[in-house]
């Protein structure tokens, strides 16, 4: 009965279905509740990605699984979904800054680039022969006028948020979020809260293996990756407040 | 066959023996009978075939030959007029043990309907069905109500949606609703309530929630809803969807009130019903999967019933087992690691053959495991 649902509607992109509905277009987001969770925290000194990348078996190495990519030195962006696609989009947003670098000589607004990454999935949703792509895109950075925070879809929507997670374990995190979330947090208080969210999202299975974290500090206007050792500390610490908050349940 | 002077006697017997126990008796509300047969067969008489053709008629006929017996649930009425000692089993009487009088409804029903009324005999408590909390508290909600019908005035619960992936627990909770009312429960099976012909849909939708408003307070629960309910879009696939359709938005919520019956439908493809369908449901309940803790008390509940011990610590199953429903961890994890260890003579379940059914049970999902991340 399942193909019944969209009466042929979702044949191609470019087809309305009478209630309006795009179906490949929402085939694709559901192509992102297919990745693993990624989320970004906005706070007053900086953003924070983490992702969680769960290797699928113990040969794989954690560290091909690239889920947090750097697009210009003051902007990042995590990413769920097709890993591929992501890849595509990275790259022409790597350009984007570039170009905007050459031709202005300044660093691209991070509004400015979220919306040249929507206007490139927007085209995909729009003409025959494409298919839209199919992943999301979390877009942390830091510019003149402070930190931003966006998630785009496969729809080339472009939302800002405070804090926002994409993936398998979005609503769980998004609960998270809304529990916990504060005005004014400090980095490591924005770091704490996202892992927070990890956790919840993977049902307790966060190891220092599994999670990758970056941030944009307000003050440098840098994005730097945390190394194995920072992450480890900071996983240890999050297990441990985890656990004290069971006993205390109990 | 008896001599119509001898049917007579035995009738005012029956009816003196009704008399003495008159006081302490109900009036029954209704009565559903389900033709039998003759008590024994020979080769000078064929056992008739009966059909109704007119209800009102065999009302009639039947209240007047049968005022002031008892009815009891599974017990027999004999034909006393056109076919003298043609029984008539009382497939439901409500209230059970009553008297027949001249207002008693009477419905005679065909050998296949009788599946539909029976209420299910299960052994399934409430407790047995696992997490679901949501579901549980409405079911509880129904039980209060049909208690207390009149208490809850026009804000009864009256049309409920269970829906989720396949396997987790819908059909149970109804099951075990069945148990714990003391109610009637007309539990369809939905691709029963489409006949062979066009038009019998429309029909039968109409008679059963007759007969539910006739025995209220009642529940019906249609399983597999989306085979009734389908979204009028579809009517080019199936000539008679947007008749079925009407017949059930007129008896969820239209012109006749269905006082004190609770329709309950369960489906796992809740887009496909009709939007005006899926409106009248007052709450749509969501079956979820089952996570970590909920497993655990599953599979603790399964082993036990199990013919052989099981080696392998409950917790693992439980983390080994995620993303399955109750079904797929009974039918696929467990049953099929039993019968690879009975097929072993081993005298347990171990590890390698839980192993044996995780890896069969994830080669039949076969996901692409590294395109997504």
């Amino acid at each position: 009965m399942q193909p019944l649902q969209s009466a042929g509607y979702d044949r191609a992109i470019t087809v309305f279905s009478p209630d309006g509905r795009l179906f490949q277009v929402e085939y694709a987001r559901e192509a992102v509740k297919r990745g693993t969770t990624s989320l970004g925290v906005k706070s007053a000194e900086g953003v924070v990605l983490v992702v969680d990348k769960r290797p699928t078996s113990k040969l794989v190495e954690p560290k091909s699984i690239e889920k947090i990519f750097q697009i210009d030195e003051h902007i990042g962006t995590a990413t769920s979904g097709l890993v591929a696609d992501a890849r595509a989009i990275i790259e022409k947003a790597r350009i984007e800054a570039q170009v905007n670098r050459i031709t202005f000589n300044e660093p691209i607004r991070v509004e400015s680039l979220a919306k040249k990454i929507c206007d490139m999935k927007q085209m995909y949703t729009q003409h025959g022969g494409v298919r839209p792509f199919g992943s999301a895109l979390i877009i942390g950075g830091v510019n003149s006028k402070g930190c931003h925070l966006f998630e785009t879809d496969p729809s080339g929507a472009l939302i800002e948020y405070k804090a926002t997670a994409i993936g398998a374990g979005r609503p769980i995190a998004m609960e998270e979020f809304e529990k916990k979330y504060k005005e004014g947090m400090n980095l490591e208080e924005a770091i704490e809260l996202a892992l927070d969210a990890v956790y919840e999202a993977t049902e307790g299975k966060t190891t220092p293996e599994s999670v990758e974290i970056a941030v944009i500090d307000s003050k440098d206007k840098k994005y730097r990756k945390l190394s194995e050792d920072e992450i480890k500390d900071h996983v240890e610490e999050l297990l441990l407040r985890k656990e004290k908050e069971e006993d205390e349940e109990e | 066959m008896k001599f119509n002077n001898i049917v007579y006697d035995s009738h005012i017997i029956e009816n003196k023996s009704s008399i003495n126990s008159r006081d302490n008796l109900k009036e029954s509300k209704v009565v559903v009978l389900q033709p039998v047969g003759y008590p024994f067969s020979c080769n000078l008489i064929d056992t008739p075939k009966i059909e109704v053709f007119d209800k009102q008629l065999f009302e009639i006929y039947a209240r007047e030959q049968w005022e002031g017996f008892n009815a009891v649930e599974g017990s027999f009425l004999f034909d006393q007029k056109i076919l003298p000692d043609y029984a008539f089993k009382v497939i439901k009487a409500h209230p059970d043990n009553s008297k027949i009088t001249s207002t008693t409804s009477i419905i005679l029903i065909d050998n296949q309907e009788i599946n539909e009324i029976k209420n299910m005999e299960t052994d399934i408590k409430m407790e047995d069905v696992i997490g679901q909390k949501q579901a549980k508290l409405k079911c509880k909600i129904i039980q209060k109500y049909l208690q207390d019908p009149e208490h809850f005035k026009g804000w009864a619960p009256r049309n409920v949606l269970f829906y989720g992936t396949p396997g987790t627990g819908k059909t149970m909770l109804a099951k075990s609703l069945s148990g714990e009312l003391n109610v009637p429960l007309y539990l369809i099976k939905a691709t029963s309530l489409i006949g062979d012909h066009v038009g019998d849909g429309s029909r039968q939708i109409h008679d059963l929630f007759d007969l539910a408003s006739k025995t209220s307070p009642s529940v019906i629960f249609i399983d597999e809803i989306d085979a009734i309910a389908l979204d009028r879009k579809f009517q080019s696939l199936r000539g008679d969807v947007s008749e079925v359709v009407n017949a059930l938005l007129t008896e969820m919520d239209g012109i006749k009130e269905n006082q004190g019956v609770v329709t309950i439908g369960a489906t796992n493809n809740p887009s496909l019903l009709d939007y005006a369908i899926r409106s009248r449901f007052e709450e749509e309940i969501e079956f979820k999967l089952p996570d970590e803790d909920e497993r655990r008390e599953m599979i603790e509940n399964y082993i036990e019933s199990m013919p052989l011990k099981v080696k392998v610590s409950i917790i693992k199953l439980a983390q080994s087992s995620k993303g399955m429903s109750g079904r797929d961890i009974k039918e696929k994890l467990l049953k099929t690691a039993l019968h690879k260890a009975i097929s072993e003579d081993k005298s347990t379940v171990d590890r390698e053959d839980i192993e044996y059914a995780l890896k069969n049970y994830q080669t039949e999902k076969n996901e692409p495991k590294h395109m997504f991340a």
